[in-house]
């Protein structure tokens, strides 16, 4: 009896390591000036709410609609489903208000993060680019 | 027609410009860029039919364009409208015909964002009171008719200053003010004419809860040589998780001698079977002194979006007030 209680979680531990091992990490990145800012603010900023950080102008940056990172960031970052914030879009669009501009590839998030200070995007923490400042995890 | 012809001919010549520039995907509802200036380009119409005890009635209620676009700190904002454009109503066997060709302008302000806190708008703009009216649109909204309470007890509109303050963290702090002192930008477009209003609000939200607090004096122009000063207070809250909505709006009117509207409210449950299909229910209720009118009314409504910004809605009205009753259709779409 002992014996196949301590199978049994052996069994769960092995099950929590494989999904902790296969589970992906995201970043938020930013330039190296930037200053660190909470997730709160964040949501705030993909949400077009926050405009300005100081004198700074805010960029966010999405990844395409069906990317597997952004159906990510959505749902444990802004913690709002995709048709929700597709609404939630066309509601500011009558308050005139447009969405964050969206990039093709990871590759492009990181070089258009460089270059423009205020720019805000998201992609998997491994593909990071070293000049760039992590301001968030968050892993699926 | 002409205007219709415009219309058509306007948004045709967009979409054709649109088609070349390859970053500009045109999607339904979410307006279009004029080339690549400072400029986006939409609008929004919507018919209703409306059936009630000894009469029925269908109406082109809205045609609405739409222009904004941002430079630097600098926001800007347009919307002309006609109102009621084509009105067919049959009451008894009794048939009239309306039509009002005048454009309204709906909304039109220039906005500068001070800094990640401040904000400031100048011009017309929809009172930043309670929910309903941030967005009163029918394609918006999720009735074809709106609250009562959300139409007597302040000003649709305010022509003048607005500062709104906002805090971001794990939950958001907005206090909002209006300042007006000047007469209305379209003063025959709103629900009140009105030449003066101050107002404050404050609003907190956390998680999926928003809460809302607004008081506010307005002066009630009735004539050249008669006016009054209304004071109102609105307490607001909505619940808007991913399948239900809660929202309810609160309010009482009062005049220096005592309570023009005693009370003002409205409790609407929403639930999304679907992105398609959402149903509603709605309970409201007033009481008026200065009209002597007082109604309760129950309504339960099914909105049909076939894509988020076409709204295909039915509603039928039980009133306190029987003759009040009354089955509303409608079909909007925001282009």
């Amino acid at each position: 009896m002992v014996g196949v209680v301590l199978k049994k979680r052996y069994l769960f531990l092995i099950i929590f390591i494989i999904a902790t091992v296969n589970a992906k990490e995201y970043a938020v990145v930013v330039q190296k000036g930037f200053a660190n800012i909470s997730v709160g603010k964040i949501k705030a900023i993909y949400l077009k709410k926050l405009k300005y950080l100081g004198d700074t102008k805010l960029v966010p940056i999405n990844l395409g609609a069906q990317n597997s990172v952004r159906r990510s960031f959505e749902k444990k970052v802004l913690k709002i489903n995709h048709s929700r914030l597709k609404s939630y879009w066309i509601k500011q669009h009558y308050l005139g208000q447009r969405p964050p501009i969206t990039l093709k590839s990871q590759a492009a998030v990181n070089a258009f993060v460089k270059k423009v200070f205020g720019a805000i995007g998201y992609l998997e923490a491994s593909k990071a680019d070293k000049d760039l400042k992590i301001i968030y995890r968050w892993s699926d | 027609m002409k205007i219709f012809l415009l219309f058509i001919c306007l948004f045709a010549a967009l979409l054709a410009q649109d088609s070349q520039t390859e970053k500009n995907e045109y999607t339904l509802g979410e307006g279009v860029q004029v080339g690549t200036l400072p400029l986006y380009l939409g609008g929004y119409f919507s018919v209703d039919y409306t059936k009630k005890q000894n009469s029925e009635r269908y109406r082109i209620d809205d045609i609405a364009f739409l222009a904004y676009g941002d430079y630097n700190k600098f926001s800007y904002l347009l919307e002309m409208e006609y109102k009621e454009f084509y009105t067919y109503t049959n009451f008894n066997t009794t048939h009239t015909i309306e039509r009002d060709t005048r454009l309204h302008t709906e909304r039109l302000y220039i906005d500068y964002t001070v800094n990640e806190n401040f904000m400031l708008r100048g011009g017309k703009y929809y009172s930043p009171i309670g929910f309903w009216n941030l967005l009163p649109i029918n394609v918006l909204r999720d009735t074809t008719s709106y609250p009562v309470s959300t139409r007597i007890l302040f000003p649709k509109f305010t022509t003048g200053l607005y500062a709104s303050y906002n805090q971001y963290s794990d939950n958001e702090l907005q206090i909002d003010i209006i300042l007006q002192h000047n007469n209305d930008i379209d003063a025959n477009y709103n629900n009140y004419i009105t030449d003066e209003h101050y107002g404050a609000g404050v609003s907190y939200a956390h998680n999926d809860l928003k809460l809302k607090l607004n008081i506010g004096m307005f002066d009630n122009v009735v004539s050249d040589t008669l006016s009054t000063h209304l004071y109102y207070a609105v307490a607001s809250l909505q619940y808007d998780t991913e399948h239900y909505k809660i929202t309810s709006e609160f309010g009482t009117q009062r005049n220096s001698k005592g309570f023009t509207t005693k009370y003002a409210a409205y409790l609407q449950g929403g639930y999304r079977f679907s992105d398609k299909h959402l149903g509603i229910v709605r309970l409201e209720s007033y009481s008026q002194t200065d009209t002597n009118r007082k109604d309760n009314i129950a309504i339960v409504g099914y909105t049909y979006r076939p894509l988020y910004p076409v709204a295909f809605k039915a509603e039928y009205q039980f009133h306190s007030l029987h003759d009040e009753n009354q089955f509303l259709f409608s079909w909007s779409v925001l282009f």
